[in-house]
């Protein structure tokens, strides 16, 4: 078997946008609804290609707005469906209403996000604003750093939210641009070892006219709270499943990823970058260059942000000095005037009898790269702090300040 | 693997559609995908609607439910009137998701992975949704042509909010929202928005028609003839709606006819193989619009000018459906022959009602 499983693996070079549809034809996904927005586009656009050519077997439902999209989403997993959809910056927004009601009815939907600013300033480039507005209404939710984890990831999301212990939908995140249009290797599994590790998707209650059920009935305000509950504990009782399901791929597919966090040369640091995402891939750079100098960094990379790791973040994070929070999303008015992700980070903190100086950095916004030269300068802000014993503020905005 | 054929249901039209017969028809199933036991008022039209039509389409039939009174009042967690799959779905999302359903249904056939005949997907959609906030995912549904039936049941205004003015709701129609003044004392000043003709317009291979809850069996083969086309079907049902239009409760029927025969709600049909409109349905009377707007306290403001203006609306109607108007209809159509709805004996029948 082994033999036979290394013949139809093959490595092409593709984009992240791309790695995704590969991900979902894999899945064998039976309704795939599309509504154009940059930048996930191109998966979409690629999706629409394997349908025309007879790659794959799937209704291609063209949506007239990202609400329907969902909608629809929602509707074909309900009836039993394996599905896939996604979206970009406001599309993402605009299905909003839709996000707690698939959740709610433990629908797994599963929805690409290749990130997009959020309007205005009508911008192209990444931010996180868009996937992370929608963080608490029961999705599970990751960013990858490049196509091959994107590969893997929407294959584990699919696994994972199908699980008749979990049954949640997923938002399967990359930076729109960094991740969604660079070209990398990706290697493709063979068939076998996807027929092996996901298995076909089987809701218990689909809509089905041989055995009736109701979805979605009113409830009375009393009965609110143990429906509330239920949804609370499928997402906190997924992250044993959501380790598991990590450990099958790597025995199936042979590539290992932690769960929760990637570190990179954190065994010694004294300082960490803590990031999401395809700005990861030039932080390490960045660590390896100032290692060099003999700075002691590294980075600690959040994989899976819903559910939220807090007592893996907690643990991690107490090890070192300081903590630099790399935001790319905008929190307005926030607990730190600047991103969402700080409350994120000192919230796991709190616990901690060695708690780290935090500090908050708005960087990459817009969708700018964060060059080399940026890390540097906020390892450098980190170093200050680590030598004053305290912050100088909650946030820098990088570009803006000496 | 080779794909699996799509096997599609085929139901019978029964006879003597629109005369007669009003209650009883031996072809009738004897199946009740729709149940009592459920919340809504007394003499809802919209549920009245909701048994004929999941009657006529029988038990291989999944129900789609925006929100409005349909879900609302229907489906209490625990306690839901449906023998056959229901799903809520968002009041915007009445054709998306139906179009998933079916969507889904498509594939998982075809692949093998269900197995049986296409099953009857029906959306039950109000008029708020359908001619507002969820025009567009119906649009959307009906253009790619999803083997499915949109039904809007038209209670001509958004009633389990409280009665509030919809695109459905006719001109001199008071609601919450669109309540008679000093300054507009007509209360709702805007015609209906003309939804059906806009489905039929937009979308002309699909079977569109209108119907009301006045005419059963017409309105079940209309049920049976959208879920016989092969693709999407859009069905504009006039259902009265006793807690806001304020009438007494057992004339629901009444006023469905009534309806018609004041040319205020014409019964048609769109066919789609001929690509054209059958306006052939004729109800046994034509009445003036007052005889319809006096039994209901939603009208109990209107003035004279107000009333012959919905009788003018009433003749158009009329005069698109190919009849020529009785002299009596004609000058109904000039204020001077109207008196104010106050000064009507009737009306202050109505309102004690009130």
């Amino acid at each position: 078997m082994a033999t036979a499983t290394e013949t139809k693996k093959k490595t092409v070079r593709i984009n992240g946008c791309v790695a995704a549809a590969q991900a979902a034809k894999y899945a064998d996904v039976d309704v795939i609804t599309a509504y154009p927005i940059r930048p996930y586009t191109a998966t979409m656009m690629a999706l629409a290609q394997m349908v025309a050519n007879g790659e794959l077997d799937a209704e291609y439902i063209v949506a007239d707005s990202e609400h329907s999209q969902l909608s629809i989403a929602h509707g074909a997993s309900s009836s039993g469906a394996r599905v896939f959809t996604g979206s970009s910056g406001v599309g993402v927004q605009f299905a909003y209403e839709l996000y707690s009601p698939i959740s709610g009815s433990r629908m797994p939907v599963q929805m690409m996000i290749a990130d997009r600013t959020l309007d205005p300033p009508g911008d192209f480039g990444s931010e996180h604003t868009d996937a992370l507005s929608t963080r608490d209404m029961g999705w599970l939710m990751g960013w990858s750093c490049d196509a091959q984890e994107a590969f893997d990831n929407h294959l584990m999301a699919f696994r994972i939210g199908e699980d008749p212990r979990v049954l949640l939908p997923q938002m399967v995140c990359q930076d729109g641009f960094f991740v969604s249009h660079i070209t990398t290797d990706v290697e493709l599994p063979d068939p076998g070892q996807v027929k092996e590790f996901l298995p076909p998707y089987k809701h218990p209650y689909p809509l089905d006219p041989r055995h009736p059920v109701s979805h979605g009935p009113q409830i009375m305000p009393e009965q609110g709270p143990p429906l509330q509950l239920e949804r609370a504990r499928a997402m906190e009782g997924s992250m044993p499943v959501i380790e598991e399901i990590h450990d099958q791929f790597a025995r199936i597919f042979g590539r290992r990823y932690d769960a929760w966090l990637e570190e990179y040369k954190t065994d010694d640091a004294e300082i960490v970058f803590f990031l999401q995402g395809g700005h990861a891939v030039t932080a390490r750079f960045a660590i390896n260059h100032m290692r060099e100098q003999g700075v002691k960094v590294g980075m600690v990379r959040l994989r899976t942000i819903r559910p939220y790791p807090s007592d893996r973040v907690c643990e991690t994070l107490s090890r070192y000095k300081v903590v630099g929070v790399i935001e790319t999303n905008m929190g307005l008015g926030s607990v730190s005037s600047g991103g969402s992700l700080y409350a994120e980070v000192c919230g796991a903190l709190y616990e901690s009898n060695k708690r780290p100086l935090v500090m908050s950095f708005m960087a990459g916004m817009g969708g700018e790269a964060i060059v080399l030269k940026e890390f540097y300068w906020m390892a450098q802000k980190m170093t200050d702090a680590q030598k004053r014993g305290k912050i100088e503020k909650r946030t820098h905005w990088v570009g803006f300040e000496e | 693997m080779p794909a699996i054929e799509v096997q599609r249901q085929v139901l019978p039209i029964l006879d003597n559609p629109n005369q007669g017969a009003r209650f009883y028809n031996p072809d009738l199933p004897a199946s009740e995908p729709f149940v009592p036991g459920h919340r809504t008022c007394a003499g809802c039209g919209p549920s009245i609607q909701y048994r004929m039509t999941s009657k006529a389409s029988g038990d291989n039939t999944i129900l789609v439910g925006p929100t409005g009174c349909m879900y609302v009042a229907n489906s209490s967690y625990l306690c839901t009137p449906y023998n056959v799959p229901w799903a809520h779905t968002q009041i915007g999302s009445s054709g998306s998701f139906t179009a998933g359903v079916a969507a889904a249904y498509e594939a998982m056939i075809r692949k093998g992975k269900w197995k049986g005949a296409f099953p009857n997907i029906i959306c039950e959609a109000g008029d708020g949704s359908s001619s507002d906030i969820g025009l567009a995912s119906i649009s959307g549904a009906l253009y790619r042509n999803h083997d499915c039936l949109i039904i809007c049941y038209d209670n001509e205004q958004y009633a389990n909010t409280g009665i509030q003015a919809s695109s459905r709701t006719p001109y001199g129609g008071m609601t919450t929202f669109s309540p008679p003044g000093p300054k507009i004392p007509e209360a709702k000043k805007l015609f209906p928005k003309d939804l059906a003709r806009m489905m039929a317009a937009g979308h002309p291979h699909c079977y569109v028609a209108t119907a009301s809850v006045g005419y059963p069996i017409d309105l079940m083969n209309k049920v049976r003839k959208g879920l016989n086309h092969n693709g999407a079907a859009f069905l504009m049902v006039y259902t009265p709606c006793q807690k806001g239009f304020v009438y007494e409760t057992p004339r629901s029927i009444d006023l469905g006819r009534l309806v018609v025969e004041c040319g205020l709600y014409p019964v048609w049909e769109w066919n789609p193989e001929k690509h054209e409109y059958d306006y052939s349905f004729r109800p046994q009377n034509m009445r003036p619009v007052s005889e319809y707007l006096k039994l209901q306290g939603r009208f109990g403001h209107l003035h004279a000018e107000h009333i012959a203006t919905l009788q003018q609306f009433a003749n158009r109607q009329w005069e698109m459906m190919g009849v020529k108007l009785p002299e009596a209809l004609i000058k109904a159509a000039d204020a001077r022959n109207q008196v104010n709805m106050a000064a009507a004996a009737e009306a202050e029948a109505v309102a004690h009602t009130l």
